[in-house]
């Protein structure tokens, strides 16, 4: 989850947010040069009494502008394109999951081998443990095995909402009647936290996901004591 | 009729000034900006060279650097079972509850 007075990223947790986070980096570092060129240039040009007026045109700095920022273009295309393609990759997942946005609450169904399917409502703040955080922490978490690719098919019941874990790097409309796919794998275990993401009524702020990453074994213990419990 | 009186002089009749070696260079007048343009964008491209050069070893490998070091040691099961036993999970609860 992100801390007080954060400026860039949540830590990654899934190696397509790695590789995010890295593209960033490469893009920031683009804009640093030129910025850092044309706040010089202002200067320089803003500091001086000195003028031409008779300047009309010159090929030599037409062509150079034109040739630079197309240069720069493509270093930025190229990575960018590189982790578009990755993001699609064929990756064979080894659970579905159906998150399902409603006013005002998150529903999770894993339908692979048994019905299994429970709501996920924010814990209010009054009712909340020590250690736990305001806002982001649900009565039920989306439980998946960890370093295992899972597939999330995002729709809505109602309005607009939006699925989306930043540490992951997913974010996914929920669009009712229509069923978007997104997929992940957790790096390392631990609890992931996110917030619906497009504006849904009056409790937009107030319907969290929790991802709870767990060794395949106890992933199974938990889906199989839920299923005896339903 | 009074006579007029001449004065003997070896100067010559011009102005032309052909004694003194001092006077001041004509200034420049042309070209002030195009000289300003060619000393300061050479220093703006190598300033913003650096400073992406700066932000990439700065920032950029070392965070690399920092993710591949966390994950070359990194045991997943340790990881989870310190955390099993803080409590944090709701799918498994602490060894002995």
């Amino acid at each position: 989850m992100a801390h007080p007075s954060q400026l860039g990223f949540q830590d990654a947790a899934s190696p397509v947010m790695e590789e995010l986070l890295h593209f960033h980096d490469h893009a920031l570092m683009i804009v640093l040069l030129i910025s850092t060129l044309v706040l010089y240039i202002i200067v320089a040009m803003v500091s001086t009494k000195l003028t031409n007026k008779y300047i009309l045109d010159s090929q030599e700095i037409e062509i150079v502008w034109t040739i630079l920022p197309a240069v720069i273009l493509i270093l930025i295309a190229l990575p960018s394109l590189r982790i578009l393609y990755l993001m699609d990759e064929v990756n064979d997942p080894h659970l579905t999951i159906k998150a399902v946005g409603h006013q005002w609450y998150w529903s999770y169904e894993y339908t692979d081998y048994e019905e299994l399917a429970f709501d996920s409502y924010m814990v209010p703040t009054q009712d909340l443990l020590p250690g736990q955080f305001r806002l982001l922490e649900t009565d039920h978490r989306m439980v998946v095995p960890v370093e295992s690719p899972t597939r999330i098919l995002v729709s809505a019941e109602d309005v607009l909402h939006s699925w989306a874990v930043p540490s992951l790097g997913i974010k996914m409309d929920a669009v009712p009647g229509r069923l978007n796919q997104t997929a992940f794998i957790t790096s390392r275990p631990g609890l992931f936290y996110g917030q619906c993401s497009e504006i849904c009524g009056a409790n937009h702020s107030f319907m969290p996901i929790v991802v709870e990453a767990v060794p395949l074994k106890h992933f199974e213990e938990w889906s199989t004591l839920l299923l005896q419990d339903a | 009729m009074m006579e007029r009186a001449y004065i003997a002089s070896n100067k010559p009749l011009d102005n032309v000034n052909r004694y003194s070696k001092m006077s001041l260079a004509k200034p420049v007048m042309r070209g002030l900006l195009g000289k300003r343009l060619r000393f300061h964008l050479p220093i703006a491209f190598a300033l913003s060279l650096m400073a992406a050069a700066a932000f990439k070893f700065g920032v950029t490998e070392p965070r690399k650097r920092a993710y591949a070091d966390f994950y070359k040691n990194y045991d997943a099961t340790k990881e989870f079972n310190n955390m099993r036993e803080a409590g944090i999970f709701e799918s498994v609860r602490p060894t002995g509850k």
